[in-house]
């Protein structure tokens, strides 16, 4: 317990910076709505002046786009980005921070077992992250309230929500792993933003490709907004892959976390 | 009873060496002394003790418990000063002081004040303000302030001022008073030959040495200096029981081991200006397991 306020405490400040940008973006994005929905003839006339290829990457559907859900859902694919940037951070430097700052010797001398220190860092990031998410979804839900002219799905509208959460989970049990497999780890944000980015673009080349088997290899494509609202539900399938990729990670990162020498300096 | 017992550990970083086949003991209620020079291998035996790192084969024990098998049950009694001290920047002293005692389940407050006023830290400073002899302190009464049973020092002393030092012996020494076994590794002898009892001296990752700090400082070495009028052979003082035999213009000098008559009627048969013949420090006596081989 000891362990998790502490990495907590340690973490305070950025949750509270990553917690109102993505507020803030959000707040900025759903205003725009107003603007968007009152036009909509003219924005689908612009929309169709791009190529579809353009469109499909960046997940711009003409028919949906003007409704709220629709416009949400497309701007929510921004704050899925963040947001698994935040939790990659929060997965990679759990370990590899105190490697880097050498403070795991501090640590690992204390008399705790080296799987609780794991589980306490693990419990820290989610925290974190639910903290995070929780802001997202109020300040969402409140600005969504102010800007949608007609009623929405609420239901739907929290049913996409929170996949910011089952995204960020998947990314950080990823970066736990990366950071109990590499020996050490320079920049956290450099990892951290070139796995996010690669995931990325590969959901946005699954997009224009629109090819079936790449949608398995990006969790920005497991809870794929359209199908939520199409369905009001999750697609199992992907359900199932994330809960397996995050177990198998969270599973590998403690054995090897416990097997790992802590090297000095 | 021995609170620390090495056996034939070995441990390999991929293919480079870092210790090979150590073996030693520590008997409860002795300030043990870790010696060899830097690259030798002390901090990996003791990041091994303290299941840092994992050995590559044998095993160790504390208060008669594995190292590994009962790391965390053993940790509650050990005290770990590391050779360099890195603590979470942001926080002040007292709070990592605290965050450290959160570990060990008992009062440490008392215990805290106790040792920063006998070492003179400021417990209000933030961590990264302190310079690396104050970081060194926050160290000292991080491994001190649970009061352990036996304590593991790195190379404790460096970056500490001669005034601290000499504080920080006295701690030791009431310390190991009061029943603590104290395993002190370093590179600087005169320290060890200060506080310790018995020495393990280790050289390229391996025990060439264990012996009572008081055996090696018998008379049995000699070391030896001669004025001569006249050069001498090299050869002429290549007897059993000569080391670090240096010569330099009329100047020679060496130590010797074993019957002092004999080097004695060994002199008298050439003609010198001046000679001495006296105890070595500890260091002298090192040096040649140093660089012998």
């Amino acid at each position: 317990m000891n362990m998790v306020l502490h990495e907590l405490k340690s973490c305070r400040k950025s949750t509270i910076v990553w917690a109102i940008s993505i507020a803030l973006m959000t707040i900025f994005f759903l205003s725009l709505y107003p603007s968007f929905s009152s036009s909509a003839s003219l924005v689908k006339k612009i929309l169709e002046g791009y190529p579809e290829p353009v469109r499909k990457a960046f997940g711009i559907s003409i028919d949906d786009v003007t409704k709220f859900l629709g416009f949400y859902s497309y701007m929510f694919s921004y704050v899925v980005l963040l947001g698994a940037i935040q939790a990659m951070n929060y997965g990679i430097s759990a370990i590899s921070k105190e490697i880097k700052l050498k403070t795991a010797d501090f640590l690992i001398t204390k008399p705790v077992r080296r799987d609780e220190v794991l589980t306490s860092k693990l419990f820290a990031s989610l925290i974190s992250l639910i903290i995070t998410d929780i802001i997202y979804l109020v300040t969402a839900f409140i600005t969504a309230e102010s800007v949608a002219k007609e009623s929405f799905n609420i239901k739907l509208f929290f049913m996409i929500s929170v996949t910011l959460f089952f995204v960020q989970v998947i990314f950080m049990s990823i970066g736990i792993l990366l950071s109990t497999i590499m020996r050490k780890i320079k920049s956290t944000i450099s990892i951290s933003l070139g796995v996010v980015f690669a995931f990325y673009i590969i959901g946005m080349l699954q997009a224009t490709l629109n090819d079936k088997a790449m949608k398995y290899i990006t969790p920005f494509k497991y809870f794929d907004a359209g199908y939520i609202i199409k369905n009001s539900s999750y697609d199992m399938t992907f359900v199932i892959i994330s809960l397996f990729v995050v177990v198998v990670s969270i599973l590998l990162s403690y054995v090897f976390f416990l097997k790992r020498d802590i090297y000095a300096v | 009873m021995n609170v620390i017992e090495v056996n034939n550990l070995t441990k390999y970083y991929g293919k480079s060496r870092g210790i090979i086949d150590v073996s030693f003991d520590v008997e409860e209620g002795e300030i043990f002394g870790f010696i060899g020079p830097n690259g030798a291998g002390k901090s990996t035996t003791i990041r091994i003790l303290l299941s840092l790192i994992y050995p590559t084969s044998g095993s160790a024990k504390i208060f008669g418990k594995d190292c590994i098998n009962y790391g965390p049950e053993i940790k509650k009694d050990i005290g770990y000063l590391p050779s360099e001290v890195f603590y979470y920047d942001n926080m002040k002293v007292i709070d990592l002081l605290k965050y450290s005692a959160s570990f060990y389940k008992k009062d440490c407050s008392k215990r805290i004040k106790e040792l920063s006023e006998m070492m003179d830290l400021d417990l209000n400073k933030r961590i990264d303000d302190l310079s690396y002899g104050n970081r060194k302190k926050v160290g000292i009464l991080q491994g001190l302030l649970h009061e352990p049973k036996l304590l593991i020092l790195d190379e404790p002393t460096s970056g500490l001022d001669p005034l601290m030092q000499q504080r920080f012996f006295n701690l030791l020494r009431e310390e190991n008073k009061k029943g603590v076994t104290i395993l002190f590794s370093s590179h600087i002898l005169s320290e060890v030959q200060k506080l310790c009892n018995r020495v393990a001296i280790i050289k390229e990752g391996r025990i060439i040495s264990l012996e009572k700090i008081s055996t090696l400082r018998e008379n049995s070495y000699k070391k030896v200096t001669i004025e001569v009028n006249s050069p001498v052979k090299g050869e002429y003082f290549s007897i059993d029981g000569v080391s670090n035999l240096e010569m330099k213009d009329n100047t020679i000098s060496f130590l010797f081991k074993g019957d002092t008559n004999l080097i004695v009627k060994k002199i008298a048969e050439i003609s010198i200006s001046d000679v001495t013949i006296e105890e070595p420090s500890l260091e002298e006596i090192f040096m040649h397991y140093y660089t012998r081989g």
